[in-house]
């Protein structure tokens, strides 16, 4: 896959799907929906207010910071959690080689052979 | 439960944290165990009778135990304490009970069975029936007076297969409430559908069905549509609900009931809104139609201030209404 865009969308090698569409990442960072094509999946955030980070729920989640903060608050009534966090795009990545189904964001430079791009932005 | 024990499992929670806290998001201490809780006090002025009130304590907890299986706990002392400023009357119950209890066993995003004690899956107002979740201090009419607040049983719910963003839900209770103090219409019999279609990112629109018999052996069945945008600047909803009630001793009757309400914020802070409200009760005789004008000051989204005048054609039942609300 060329890596046209500054950031990539990245599962494990193992899981058999090769793309998803932006509605699918969406409704799994909002946990909304835990699977894509039948995969269990986990979805993964970067800690903090990294540009990546805001740039992710802009494009890809349609929410800016204020909107997204507001739905958390909600769901949190209803029993739902936002999704696990990791510290740095390193150990994102090493989350997602080591754990069929996890899915997460970094920069299109990170991208090697030892994980798959299945989205861009 | 006491309150005692209650600030005991709340000091547990807190020693326990592992995570740091954010308001509003509960202690997330591991995938196991969030705590979270929330109040709500308010200041109302109605027909010369001014009263003010520290209502809604209650405490929440939920987790997640494996991949396929989560719950939720929550217990809650209504009306904690009241004084009518007026007359200096005070009231209050410091006794806390179970306001939701359920389990959810996760099989696919198509079927997920909740099994306990839970709100009915109805509407925008039930389903985020506090009120810091609210925009106005006050809810309709329709959202407490039509239908069962609480299903204690099980509701089978996801997105259809097959068909683009549309969630389901089927519940039914066949047996007493798991907690009846706060239920609305004690019941042994409640069965309902729902859904909504999720347009896009903005907008949806919805629907339900159900029926109730309550212990007085009233048989209620009822029909609710709803539409909903919400943009980062502008709200708009409605929701209209149609109630038909057969009473034990045969007579009938039908209550119509619904809404149209605005917000613009106009800043992430603030937010002015404004509701028309109709409600029609053909075996009462009780008709009403409500405006209502209210402000939002929101210095972060799980602290809510919030103040509303309610014009009423009813005489005598015109009311300023001033909350403070916080979620945990």
């Amino acid at each position: 896959m060329a890596f046209g865009a500054d950031y990539s969308v990245i599962v494990s090698k193992k899981v058999s799907f090769s793309t998803v569409g932006s509605q699918e990442i969406r409704d799994v960072f909002l946990q909304k929906r835990h699977t894509i094509k039948d995969q269990k999946i986990i979805p993964i955030n970067l800690v903090g207010q990294d540009d990546v980070r805001i740039a992710f729920e802009s494009s890809v989640l349609g929410m800016d910071r204020d909107r997204l903060n507001t739905y958390w608050v909600k769901q949190h009534f209803a029993g739902i959690n936002p999704p696990v966090t990791q510290p740095s795009y390193e150990s994102i990545k090493s989350f997602i080689q080591n754990v069929d189904g996890a899915i997460g964001y970094i920069p299109s430079k990170m991208v090697d052979n030892n994980v798959k791009v299945v989205y861009e932005f | 439960m006491t309150i005692q024990r209650v600030g005991g499992f709340i000091t547990l929670a807190i020693a326990l944290q592992a995570q740091p806290y954010t308001l509003g998001q509960g202690l997330d201490i591991n995938p196991m165990l969030n705590v979270g809780g929330y109040f709500s006090s308010d200041f109302s002025s109605k027909n010369h009778q001014e009263a003010v009130s520290l209502d809604d304590v209650a405490v929440m907890a939920y987790g997640e135990i494996n991949p396929m299986f989560s719950y939720l706990a929550e217990i809650e002392a209504a009306g904690f304490y009241r004084k009518n400023i007026s007359t200096g009357e005070e009231i209050g119950n410091q006794k806390f009970h179970v306001e939701r209890l359920y389990g959810d066993l996760w099989l696919s995003d198509a079927y997920n069975l909740r099994f306990g004690k839970m709100l009915t899956p109805i509407g925008y107002w039930n389903t985020q029936p506090i009120n810091v979740l609210r925009d106005t201090s006050s809810n309709p009419l329709y959202s407490m007076l039509l239908f069962p607040k609480f299903v204690s049983g099980v509701d089978l719910n996801g997105y259809l297969p097959g068909v683009d963003n549309v969630h389901y839900h089927l519940f039914a209770q066949k047996n007493h409430d798991l907690d009846e103090k706060y239920v609305t219409f004690p019941n042994e019999h409640f069965y309902g559908f729902s859904a909504e279609k999720e347009l896009t990112n903005e907008s949806s629109f919805g629907g339900s069905a159900g029926e109730y018999i309550t212990l007085t052996h009233q048989r209620t069945r009822f029909v609710e549509a709803n539409a909903k945008y919400d943009d980062s600047q502008w709200q708009v909803m409605s929701e209209m609900m149609f109630a038909k009630n057969d009473f034990a001793d045969n007579d009938h009757a039908l209550t119509l009931s619904g809404y149209a309400q605005g917000m613009y914020r106009y800043t992430q802070e603030h937010a002015f809104v404004g509701r028309y409200e109709y409600y029609n009760d053909h075996h009462t005789n009780y008709v009403d139609n409500i405006a209502v004008a209210g402000y939002s000051y929101r210095p972060c989204y799980p602290v809510s201030l919030k103040g509303e005048y309610q014009k009423h054609s009813l005489r005598d039942e015109n009311t300023f209404l001033f909350s403070l609300s916080v979620l945990f």
